[in-house]
């Protein structure tokens, strides 16, 4: 498969099925450095496991995944677990933070993971925690902070490795519309600010309107909405 | 606040915990399983003295004492014979009978007595004999099997028992092995004997150690699901409970899965108990109908599990905040207070002080403030911990990813860590202070037998009349028999045995290669005969052993009713010198080879086979016992050991061995589900990790230093609480402070096994509790 001139992650022809249960038939899908795509859709439609599949965490049944010219269904899991330390970041829905680890401990973990020196990973916690506004709740644990709170302090954590991809799951789904949207606003502004290629799933309208293009998954399957900001 | 409101509430509880679909059946069917084995083994616990009584009982009734003053033949008299012997380590109970009179009672078991040569077995023995098994234990009892012994007449269901039928063992009444009896059974009270208060202080402590991890068990098993269940919890609040209406609710349910453990734990012992039936712990066997709970014992279980439940669940809620949103124990919780729970060990070392040197032969010890005592101690280690593992890992400091997220998630929830290895520690601490214990009274239950394992390793006394000169050499052709030496002795008085026999001194007769192993001879041959000095008593045998003088054989054992058989010391009674004989002792006697040796002397000794031989050869002492029972079916055969330990003591302490084994297996089993159902409670979180790379290997590593670190410290306060406690005991009974290093190291090893292997099985689920379906909520 050759993917579009430019584009980051390519994914032609996905099909994933849970039993008898079929998620993705024939999805495809593509990204450029620095863009925004919202996945769209209700719920059921196979967006998360789209999504899943896109990060390497879940393999396809079949289909070609290429991210940065290799392709994903290639590699082995440990590969794959690498790859998804050192290039890949996440938001999930409830933060998903370690509830026993301070916030900058959960904003440094992934640095740590992938071998940075504690001080250090700490450091880049702090100015990342700094960026999205929290930086005061660093000490505290997760139990102790608002949804609003806890997700940005997820989405600097996210971000502190610097990755390439951002993969972000219904990142609003459990705040208010304030909060959703200011969470929308310092995640998308500081994946671009770093070049960061974001995927945004969504079934929110105005979680979408972030997003540079658009594409609805309905039944499995996909469809480029290409729409330009 | 009502009775109806608690009723109302616990009621409510009840049926939340049936309707709460797949996951709260799930939730009851736990909780079940665990009480259930907690009450099975409170029900055995409550059920062994009766089992023990109704062994006793049946031994008394079977009783046949072949002690005390020969009776004439009567109608109602029979001859037995006790010919009891063991086989791979398993005690034989054998008699041989011969009825002499139509009237002879029949022993409990059997209708009628087996002919000449036939035998009634038990149902294990008759097993046995039929397997290939026993077929060494066939030759040795030749005997026809023509019936089974009856369950009245065995204390065990696996009890190896046979009465055979004989002839002719009226010559052979000797006042201790074979008598005339006229009725089975002990007549009036059986004589109370002092129980020794050691003893006692041992079984009392065994029995707290064991039953209270149970109890510790039981409590973590009502709390099985507990986390999602507050979760659940949180609607109600939602609906208008309060929070003490939602605890009581919490303990509605709880109190549901304890009652259903009350009938699963019925069900697990009546199983059990016929399963009893069959097997056979520390040589003991009971018949199923045996093991009956005391009726008073089996309702306070009853009643105590359920209030258990109800209080366990109360207390644990305490520090939980069900809010209606659903939010459990939002903030740190509020740091634990060392006083009172110091107060609770300190407790109990002030209720055993007053026993301290109480441990004399006329001592007693208050039952009550022993087990209160230790209660206290042990309790104390459960309430210890948790303030120990929130003290200590508030001071860890960091380390690696998996170190960090142990150590936080400790900081968080040190009490369910420490709740996790509660049981272990208690179990630990009460086994380091009883081992502590055994091994200091050990002394005063192991007695010195002085025998020679290296010149013999069995003795067989003969019986009066078995030629003991001939009988060394057929032990000497039995395969692995590599040296026999036999011994004839009797006493010499220097007056008639009828009244007394003034001063006495002993008179051995052997080859001279036999006399050789009691006295350094300086020449022998056949004809010769000596006297023996430096043994034990010089002065009889000095004054005794004069040549000429005439001296009185004891014909009957020291009765003084057999014949006045007279000796003539010879003349040229060559002098010898003593040494230690293979049975320990060092007599000083006349020694007299076969040739000076009268007959009507020779007929009245005593014989004695010391028989040495290759323990690398398989069941060479079966085969060793079967020559002595063809060469005397009433020999007394004797293994020899360099130490004899008292048999209760043994019995003690193969019980706690058993028992410590069956607890620390059943503290597993609940640590292992306590860590599975942490580690479902956090599969989207691992899910998540797994998500953005985290290792396994950093997973894997995180939760066992989650379960070491507290499994560390409860070991090491479960070891400084034992040795206390042991300490105090061994001051109670008065022994010498002594710490016995292998046996603490034993059982804390023990201990960190057990959590070692749930750590490695809890690994698999962890592995597929990381895979990225838990992502997916759909």
């Amino acid at each position: 498969m050759t993917p579009p001139p430019g584009s980051l992650l390519t994914a032609r022809d996905l099909r994933k099925a849970y039993g008898p249960t079929v998620a993705l038939d024939g999805a495809e899908f593509s990204i450029h450095p620095g863009e925004v795509v919202a996945v769209m859709g209700p719920s059921g439609s196979g967006k998360s496991t789209l999504l899943h599949c896109l990060a390497g965490i879940v393999p396809p049944d079949s289909g070609s995944i290429m991210y940065d010219g290799r392709e994903l269904s290639g590699m082995s899991d440990a590969e794959r677990s690498a790859l998804r330390r050192g290039e890949f970041g996440f938001v999930f829905q409830f933060g998903q933070l370690v509830p026993e680890l301070t916030c900058v401990e959960n904003v440094a973990l992934p640095l740590r993971l992938s071998g940075t020196p504690r001080k250090k990973a700490e450091r880049a916690a702090l100015t990342w925690l700094e960026r999205l506004e929290v930086d005061d709740l660093g000490g505290k644990r997760p139990g102790e902070v608002s949804g609003g709170q806890g997700q940005r302090v997820a989405v600097a954590r996210a971000l502190v490795t610097a990755p390439r991809m951002v993969f972000a799951d219904e990142p609003t789904g459990a705040l208010d519309s304030l909060n959703g949207e200011r969470v929308m606003e310092l995640l998308t502004d500081a994946a671009r600010s770093t070049n960061a290629a974001v995927v945004l799933v969504t079934h929110e309208a105005r979680v979408a309107a972030y997003s540079d293009r658009e594409i609805v998954v309905r039944d499995g399957r996909s469809r480029d909405m290409e729409r330009a900001v | 606040m009502s009775t109806r409101e608690w009723g109302r509430d616990l009621g409510l509880g009840f049926r939340f915990a049936f309707t709460g679909g797949r996951e709260g059946w799930i939730r009851v069917l736990l909780t079940a399983v665990g009480v259930g084995l907690g009450v099975a083994l409170l029900l055995l616990t409550t059920a062994i003295p009766n089992a023990l009584s109704v062994r006793h009982a049946r031994d008394n009734d079977r009783a046949d004492h072949t002690y005390g003053p020969v009776r004439p033949k009567a109608a109602n008299t029979l001859v037995i014979s006790d010919t009891d012997t063991e086989f791979h380590g398993h005690d034989v109970r054998g008699r041989l009978v011969e009825p002499e009179g139509p009237e002879a009672p029949v022993p409990p078991g059997l209708t009628a007595y087996p002919a000449t040569g036939d035998m009634v077995v038990s149902p294990a023995l008759r097993e046995l004999l039929g397997s290939s098994e026993g077929r060494l234990l066939r030759a040795r009892l030749p005997y026809r099997i023509t019936g089974t012994i009856t369950e009245d007449g065995l204390v065990g269901s696996r009890e190896l028992a046979y009465y055979a039928g004989a002839k002719n063992l009226a010559p052979k009444i000797d006042g201790s092995r074979t008598a005339r009896i006229d009725m089975y059974g002990l007549t009036g009270t059986p004589p109370q004997s002092h129980a020794d208060p050691i003893l006692i202080l041992l079984v009392l402590v065994v029995f707290v150690v064991l039953l209270m991890p149970v109890a510790v068990f039981i409590a973590t098993a009502v709390r099985f699901g507990g986390e999602r269940r507050d979760r659940r919890l949180a609607a109600l609040r939602l609906v208008g409970s309060d929070s003490r209406m939602t605890r009581r609710i919490a303990a509605g349910e709880a109190l549901a899965g304890s009652l259903v453990g009350l009938v699963f734990g019925t069900a697990f012992f009546l199983l059990g108990r016929q399963f009893a039936g069959s097997m056979e712990v520390v040589g003991i066997s009971v018949f199923p109908d045996y093991l009956n709970p005391s009726p008073t014992l089996a309702a306070l279980v009853a009643l105590a599990v359920p209030a258990a439940a109800v209080l366990v669940t109360l207390f644990a809620l305490r520090g939980v905040v069900i809010e209606p949103l659903g939010v459990v124990r939002t903030a740190k919780p509020a740091r634990r207070r060392l006083w009172w729970r110091l107060l609770l060990p300190l407790g109990g070392i002030a209720l055993l002080a007053p026993m301290i040197g109480q441990g004399g032969s006329d001592g007693q010890f208050n039952q009550y403030l022993v087990t209160g005592g230790v209660l206290l101690l042990l309790v104390g280690v459960t309430a210890l911990l948790p303030w120990a593992v929130e003290a200590v890992v508030a001071r860890l400091h960091r380390g690696s990813v998996a170190w960090q997220l142990a150590v936080r998630r400790l900081q968080l929830s040190s009490g369910s860590a420490a709740r996790m290895v509660n049981g272990i520690a208690v179990a630990v601490a009460g086994a380091v202070a009883l081992q502590m214990l055994f091994a200091g009274v050990q002394g005063d239950y192991t007695k010195r037998t002085g025998q020679d394992v290296t010149r013999a390793q069995m003795q067989i006394n003969l019986s009066d009349g078995t030629p003991f000169r001939t009988a060394a050499d057929q032990f000497r052709t039995t395969k692995g028999v590599r040296k026999a030496v036999s011994l004839g002795s009797a006493s010499l008085g220097e007056k008639d045995w009828k009244n007394g026999p003034g001063d006495t001194t002993l008179l051995v007769s052997g080859t001279c290669a036999s006399l050789r192993e009691t006295a350094r001879l300086p020449s022998c041959r056949d004809g010769d005969a000596f006297v023996v000095t430096g043994g034990e008593d010089d002065a009889a045998v000095t004054k005794l052993a004069r040549p000429g003088r005439v001296l009185h054989l004891d014909a009957d054992h020291g009765a003084g009713k057999g014949p006045d058989v007279r000796w003539t010391v010879p003349a040229g009674l060559k002098p010898a010198h003593a040494i230690t004989s293979p049975n320990g002792t060092r007599s000083s006697a006349v020694l007299l080879t076969p040739a000076a040796v009268p007959d009507r002397v020779d007929r009245l000794l005593d014989g004695t086979v010391y028989v040495m031989f290759d323990k690398g050869v398989p069941d060479v002492s079966e085969y060793t016992r079967n020559t002595a029972a063809k060469v005397d079916p009433f020999a007394d055969v004797m293994v020899w050991s360099t130490t004899e330990e008292s048999r209760n003591f043994t019995s003690i302490r193969t019980g706690l061995y058993v028992g410590a084994l069956c607890v620390l297996a059943l503290i597993g089993a609940s640590l292992l589900v306590t860590q599975l159902e942490q580690l479902r409670e956090r599969r989207k979180l691992l899910s998540s990790l797994m998500a953005f790379g985290t290792r396994r290997r950093t997973l894997s590593l995180s939760v066992f230093w989650q379960t070491a670190i507290p499994v560390a410290l409860g070991l090491l306060l479960a070891s400084v609480v034992g040795l206390t406690l042991g300490a105090v005991l061994l001051k109670m009974v008065g022994s010498p402070l002594g710490v016995d290093w292998r046996s603490v190291l034993s059982m804390t090893g023990a201990g960190a096994a057990v959590v070692l292997v749930v750590t490695a099985l809890s690994l698999p689920p962890l592995l597929r509790l990381m895979r990225p379906e838990g992502l997916r909520t759909e």
